[in-house]
């Protein structure tokens, strides 16, 4: 398993199959759309890595509808274009709207790995940024609640302490009293 | 990578506490090297004494900044930790906003907000957002002030940009405020100009005098001075202290304390969260 499920919409039988024998034997998962209509349905009802879509496709939804759709429903998606040399243009607006990359025909099955492979492998390193980042906010939390009701406490403690030495320092009143009324704040403490 | 000499590890701590107040732990060499190994490589040095040196040399201070964007800590996301987000807007920003109401309903309410070490500035944005979210339309009777500072030329420049990448942004932001208030720029985000105008940054080190900076009623200084000595973090509160108003607010750190720190300051609790006043 490459843990990658990807989502390939192609009007063309021809490459659709090859698109898919290839990806299987690099051990991805791999679902099958003949047009963006199929494409945008499988999209929302399934869990997608990444589309790998043809740009021009008949009927109104094209690649970059498809990739528009897929980036509202989900900016994790990662959407590769696949364009015929003279689209090239179409591919790098498409590329301002969040692709993340395209390829030219004919596919270059090397150059798609490799792209996935680095998909793949981003993947795992934000997991593990993620998981890294909990991690951090557990302790962090836990840190948080018991500096935080140090902190309180320290201060009253201080407030307490400052209130008895400013009567025991005072200049007005009997020592008995002093005594008795620090006294008294200690003992009333909780 | 580069590696670094012991005799070195002694005179490059130094140099980085004194341009910048950060205190690096000299057991900690790979946290020289990983940061510093590619700035003294691209100068072509061969060892970090050459690079201390070509630093020191340098009167337009390039490779100083370098070294200071290289070390500062930029993890930082909008509405890091909810807690003060909450606080701000439950106790802290109504309360001020009460005590500088004026009489006169033609005059506007004026309130200065200083976010001490705003690094990228997602920071002050979440504090811009909170705001734009509590007084909503009424906004024109107000006059916010809002203000970043950070050590980081390029930590600077980018919050003044306002512009986030996807994965800058999908932390700590829902969807809703996210549409609200940035708009879509290829595979990046960018802040929408209402809230860029509520801002400013600017380049400070917390190490130097404050000046011309002038008096906050709220300030915010999160999860820097845990980068400073004892020392240092003393100094730094008590010019904190000096730049607050008699009645205003700091939040520091969630895990951070100023026990044994700053005795100008004492704390008090609001539901789960610490805030800190001046000693009357």
């Amino acid at each position: 398993m490459n843990g990658l499920t990807i989502l390939v919409v192609d009007d063309d039988p021809v490459i659709r199959r090859l698109l898919e024998q290839r990806l299987l034997k690099e051990n991805y998962e791999v679902l099958l759309a003949e047009d963006g209509y199929k494409g945008n349905a499988i999209l929302s009802s399934n869990h997608v890595d990444v589309v790998l879509t043809d740009l021009m496709m008949p009927g109104d939804i094209g690649g970059i509808e498809v990739l528009e759709f897929a980036k509202n429903l989900d900016r994790n998606i990662e959407v590769i274009l696949i364009t015929a040399h003279s689209s090239v243009d179409t591919a790098v607006e498409a590329m301002k709207k969040g692709a993340s990359d395209y390829l030219e025909k004919p596919i270059n099955f090397t150059e798609l790995f490799l792209r996935l492979e680095k998909i793949s492998t981003m993947r795992g390193l934000l997991r593990s940024a993620e998981d890294l980042r909990q991690a951090m906010d557990v302790t962090e939390h836990t840190a948080a609640e018991t500096i935080q009701n140090l902190e309180i406490i320290t201060a009253t403690l201080q407030t307490r302490l400052d209130n008895i030495e400013s009567i025991l320092t005072s200049e007005t009143m009997a020592s008995e009293d002093k005594v008795s009324e620090a006294l008294n704040i200690i003992l009333n403490w909780e | 990578m580069l590696k670094i000499t012991a005799e070195e590890l002694k005179v490059i701590a130094q140099y980085i506490h004194d341009i910048s107040g950060i205190y690096l732990d000299q057991s900690k060499s790979y946290l020289f090297e990983t940061r510093l190994s590619s700035i003294a490589e691209e100068l072509g040095c061969t060892s970090y004494l050459e690079l201390y040196n070509k630093a020191k040399k340098d009167a337009a201070k390039k490779i100083e900044r370098q070294i200071i964007d290289a070390i500062s800590t930029n993890e930082t996301l909008f509405f890091r930790d909810n807690g003060p987000f909450e606080l701000l807007r439950h106790k802290i920003l109504p309360e001020i906003i009460d005590l500088r109401t004026p009489r006169s309903p033609r005059l506007k309410t004026n309130v200065k907000i200083w976010s001490a070490a705003s690094s990228t500035g997602q920071e002050l944005y979440s504090i811009a957002m909170t705001i734009r979210e509590l007084i909503g339309t009424q906004l024109d009777n107000f006059n916010f002030k809002l203000l970043g500072t950070d050590i980081s030329d390029s930590a600077v420049k980018q919050a003044s940009y306002g512009k986030y990448n996807k994965f800058e942004i999908e932390r700590g932001l829902p969807r809703q405020t996210l549409q609200k208030h940035f708009t879509l720029f290829g595979d990046s985000w960018k802040v929408k100009d209402e809230l860029r105008g509520m801002v400013n940054f600017r380049k400070l080190n917390l190490m130097l005098p404050f000046a011309g900076l002038g008096k906050f009623d709220i300030i915010l200084c999160r999860n820097v001075a845990i980068y400073f000595t004892l020392a240092d973090r003393k100094k730094l509160f008590n010019k904190i202290a000096d730049s607050l108003t008699d009645d205003g607010f700091l939040i520091i750190g969630s895990t951070e304390s100023l026990t044994g720190i700053c005795p100008r300051f004492v704390p008090k609790r609001h539901l789960r969260s610490i805030f800190y006043q001046k000693k009357n």
